[in-house]
This record gives C-alpha cells, sequence and structure tokens, in this order.
C-alpha cells in the first residue's frame, strides 16, 4: 500500500517536472533561432578581425577529420578516374592531334634549352655564380577541396607532421596553384590563385615587372599594381616574385591571357578545377639565413636528427 | 520488457538520422569529386538535406541542429566568412517552415519547384554577404553554376532522403 502510494508520488512529481521542462523547452525554442542568428553574426565579425583563433579552430576541424576525408578520397578518386577515362575516349583523335603538335614544338625547345644550358655553365664559370640553397618538396593529395561558389582552397593530406609551413607554394607538374594558408598536424589547406583572398606577389615577362596576381573567383585571376605603361602583352609569361618569407620566387605561374583596359587577366599554367596532387615546394632558405629565422618543420618520423629529410 | 527498452534505444538513434543525413551531406560536398562540366560548382548538398527534412520532419531538426551544420560546412570549407553559412541556413529554415503548409504532402515537381526557389534565395544570400564582406560586388556566375548544379542533383538527393526517412522513421 505504502509502496504504491510512493509510487503515485513520483510519478506526479516528474509530471509536473515534464510540464515545466515542456513549457522552458518551448520557450527555449522560440528563442534559439534569435540567439543563433547573433552568434552567426558574432562569428562572421570574429572571422572579419581575422583571429588567429578562427583560423586554429578551421584547420584543427580539417585536422579531425582528415582520416575519414582520406577514406573518402580513394573512392572519389577512381570515380572521378573513371569519368574521365570515358571522357578521354571521345576526344583521343583530338588528344593525339595535339599532342603530335606539341611534340614538334618541344623538339625545337629541347635544341633550344640544350644551347643555353651550355652557354649557362659558361657563364656561370665566368662569374663563378653559385646556385641557390637547395628547397624541399612534398607530394600530398587532395582529400577536400572547397566546395562553395566563393572560397577556392583545398586540403591536403600533408601537415606539420611533414615538414609542412604556412607559406610555402603549392605546385603541380604545371605550374603554381597556390600557397599554403594553414597548417595542421595532419593537414594544410592551399588558397588557390583564384580564391578571393589570394594575394600572390608575380614578376611579369623578360623585362621582369613585378605586380600582384589577386584572385577575384573565376579561374583566370587579375593582374595588379602595374603602371599603366607597363606594356604587357597577351601571352607574357608570369612567374613567382618570392618577395617574402618561404614563397619560392621563379615558378611558374601562369599567361597573360586578356588585356581589357586596366583589367588583366592571368590563365594560370595549373589546372585549378582538376587537382588531384600537389607539390608543396619550399625556398629551402637555409642555404642563407641564420639557423633562427627559419621556420623549423618538425623532422619526419624515422627521419634522422638534425638533417632535414626533405632536402635535396 | 527488454524488447521495448532497446525498441527506445533504437528509436532514440533513429531520430538522428536526419541530422546525420545532414552531417554526411556536408561531408560529401568537399569530396574532391571532379565531374566534368561542374568544375567548380559542386552542389550545395547540405542545403538539400535541410530543405528535405524541415518539410518532411521539422521536429528531428532543431535551429540549432542547422546551425551546427552551416558552422560544420564553413570550417570544412575554409572560408574566411565563417558564420555565413549558418545564418543562411537559419534563414532557409524559417522560410521552408513558412512555406511547409503548401509544400508537405504535394507531388514532387512541386517540392523541386520549392526548391529551386530556395536555392535562389540562398545563392543570392550568400552573394550578398561574402560581397559585402569583401567590399567588391562579386562575379554572381560562380554563384548561379553553383545553384544550378544544386538544383540540378536535387532529385537524386530527394530519393535517397526519401529512402532514409522510409526506412528509419517510419514508425519514430
Amino acid at each position: 500500500m505504502r509502496r504504491f502510494s510512493k509510487v503515485g508520488i513520483v510519478r506526479e512529481r516528474s509530471d509536473s517536472a515534464l510540464r515545466i521542462n515542456a513549457s522552458s523547452r518551448a520557450v527555449a525554442q522560440r528563442l534559439a533561432v534569435p540567439f543563433l542568428v547573433i552568434v552567426s553574426l558574432l562569428l562572421i565579425v570574429l572571422g572579419k578581425a581575422d583571429l588567429l583563433l578562427l583560423e586554429r579552430v578551421r584547420i584543427g576541424a580539417a585536422d579531425a577529420v582528415a582520416p575519414l576525408l582520406t577514406m573518402l578520397a580513394a573512392p572519389a578518386a577512381s570515380v572521378t578516374a573513371g569519368i574521365r577515362h570515358v571522357e578521354g575516349l571521345f576526344d583521343l583523335y583530338d588528344e593525339n592531334q595535339r599532342l603530335s603538335e606539341d611534340n614538334a614544338r618541344l623538339l625545337q625547345w629541347q635544341t633550344v634549352a640544350r644551347r643555353l644550358a651550355i652557354e649557362n655553365v659558361q657563364l656561370r664559370d665566368l662569374t663563378r655564380y653559385r646556385p641557390r640553397g637547395a628547397s624541399f618538396s612534398i607530394a600530398a593529395q587532395i582529400i577536400a577541396n572547397s566546395g562553395g561558389a566563393f572560397a577556392r582552397n583545398v586540403l591536403v593530406d600533408a601537415g606539420s607532421q611533414k615538414g609542412v609551413v604556412r607559406g610555402q607554394a603549392g605546385m603541380t607538374g604545371e605550374g603554381l596553384v597556390g600557397r599554403v594558408a594553414e597548417v595542421g598536424e595532419r593537414t594544410a589547406r592551399i588558397l588557390l590563385l583564384s580564391d578571393l583572398n589570394s594575394r600572390v606577389p608575380v614578376v611579369v615577362g623578360a623585362a621582369r615587372r613585378r605586380a600582384v596576381l589577386a584572385g577575384d573567383n573565376s579561374l583566370e585571376p587579375l593582374l595588379l599594381f602595374l603602371p599603366g605603361d607597363a606594356g604587357v602583352r597577351i601571352g607574357d609569361r608570369i612567374v613567382t616574385g618570392g618577395a617574402e618569407g618561404v614563397f619560392p620566387p621563379d615558378l611558374p605561374v601562369g599567361v597573360v591571357a586578356s588585356i581589357n583596359g586596366d583589367t588583366i587577366r592571368v590563365a594560370p599554367y595549373a589546372q585549378l578545377a582538376r587537382l588531384d596532387f600537389v607539390r608543396i615546394v619550399d625556398l629551402g632558405m637555409s642555404a642563407f639565413l641564420p639557423e633562427a629565422v627559419l621556420p623549423e618543420p618538425k623532422a619526419a618520423p624515422g627521419a634522422k636528427s638534425g638533417a632535414n629529410p626533405f632536402l635535396r | 520488457m527488454r524488447l521495448a527498452f532497446f525498441q527506445r534505444d533504437a528509436d532514440v538513434l533513429y531520430r538522428l538520422v536526419p541530422f546525420v543525413s545532414c552531417v554526411a551531406a556536408t561531408i560529401l560536398s568537399v569530396v574532391p569529386l571532379r565531374v566534368p562540366g561542374l568544375a567548380g560548382a559542386a552542389p550545395a548538398c547540405a542545403l538539400m538535406a535541410i530543405y528535405h527534412w524541415t518539410i518532411y520532419r521539422p521536429d528531428l531538426l532543431s535551429p540549432s541542429a542547422v546551425f551546427v551544420i552551416g558552422l560544420a560546412l564553413d570550417l570544412l570549407d575554409g572560408t574566411s566568412y565563417v558564420g555565413v553559412s549558418p545564418l543562411i541556413f537559419l534563414i532557409a529554415r524559417g522560410l521552408v517552415l513558412m512555406a511547409r503548409p503548401r509544400l508537405v504532402n504535394q507531388a514532387f515537381p512541386l517540392i523541386w519547384a520549392g526548391f529551386l526557389v530556395l536555392t535562389g534565395i540562398a545563392m543570392a544570400l550568400e552573394w550578398l554577404f561574402v560581397g559585402v564582406l569583401v567590399g567588391v560586388a562579386l562575379d554572381p556566375r560562380p554563384f548561379l553554376f553553383h545553384a544550378l548544379a544544386t538544383v540540378a542533383v536535387f532529385p537524386v538527393a530527394s530519393y535517397v532522403l526519401a529512402q532514409l526517412q522510409r526506412g528509419f522513421l517510419a514508425r519514430v
């Protein structure tokens, strides 16, 4: 008898507790949306202030899901490869034609290059020129790319554990793709040349005029800060300027694709929309900077202590 | 008794299906799958999932869940404008809830048309917000392509989400 009444009391209590809970939950629900909107706005303001914290949270999140992304990248790569295979079958003839033409042109270039190489060696002998320090490079797979309409970056599966440092250059065999913007332990984010926030110091044409390559969310970035009478022509070759930090100079970037008044656009050599792997390269400033100034990449596990395993 | 207990546990898990599917859609949108013709315009998978669940099971996708999904998307996307997606998703959820009485139990073409309108609004807002933050008028074309890709892929996503709903949430 006593036991029953006890249960009754408990049930009553939990009922009223539930009712209070339900009403408070309703209030919370109603307040949730404005509260979350305010939090979103605060986040935007925080991000605009460019806090280092936000960057750390961002790359930390990427690091956390890196194993999952790496796992997904493999089937994604095979699907992509399959699509490209089928795609390739359709334009085999055109491709062959193009390659034959390329080959003929490149053979001519080879002759020129050989002659220049010999000349270069002779000139170096004459001037006792010592080439710059070796650079290191890491091959990294792209495990995620920004899917939105305005962010243009890729996440690669190499981070500080493999010696990646902020500011290094990301390349393909064809040319520069962008610069390392964020580095986590296992991942790094490369800001592509086409991103709204990408600014890369470059050198234009044979006259080596300095300019800045600025992304504007299109596949052909803009060339900025060129004086009006710079005499840039379509087809001028663009290489990196390497004015700061660990960013190497003289990496191929692209060619001037169009000139429209003050608007000069550059077609990058690298196909920014079809990247699978990138090479992360460093100036390798160890040759001419004191040890303390250098960004110290962590030694890869198993590497000999002291020596940079990526130095070649 | 024990069976009922398990049942309840399973139900709790099932109730997470909408949120988990949204998170999966978010991750899917950053997987580097390069379909020719879709370069630089991966469909906004998370928006599709949020639209679907807000119409059919709004009770299982709270505002805070929508906020978390937007935040996860911005962090994974690596944008400099973290907070834009949560804001847009919260607005989208509000809009869908308003239109819900006219959408629920309707034929698919109408649902698709509704999504077309929603995507248009979401992309316009994104274009506006990011443009204001960058301080220049952005080229609207990438946003348009992104919207088109998203609307084009919606039937597939809708089918998958409907299967999930039928499989896990029929009783919950």
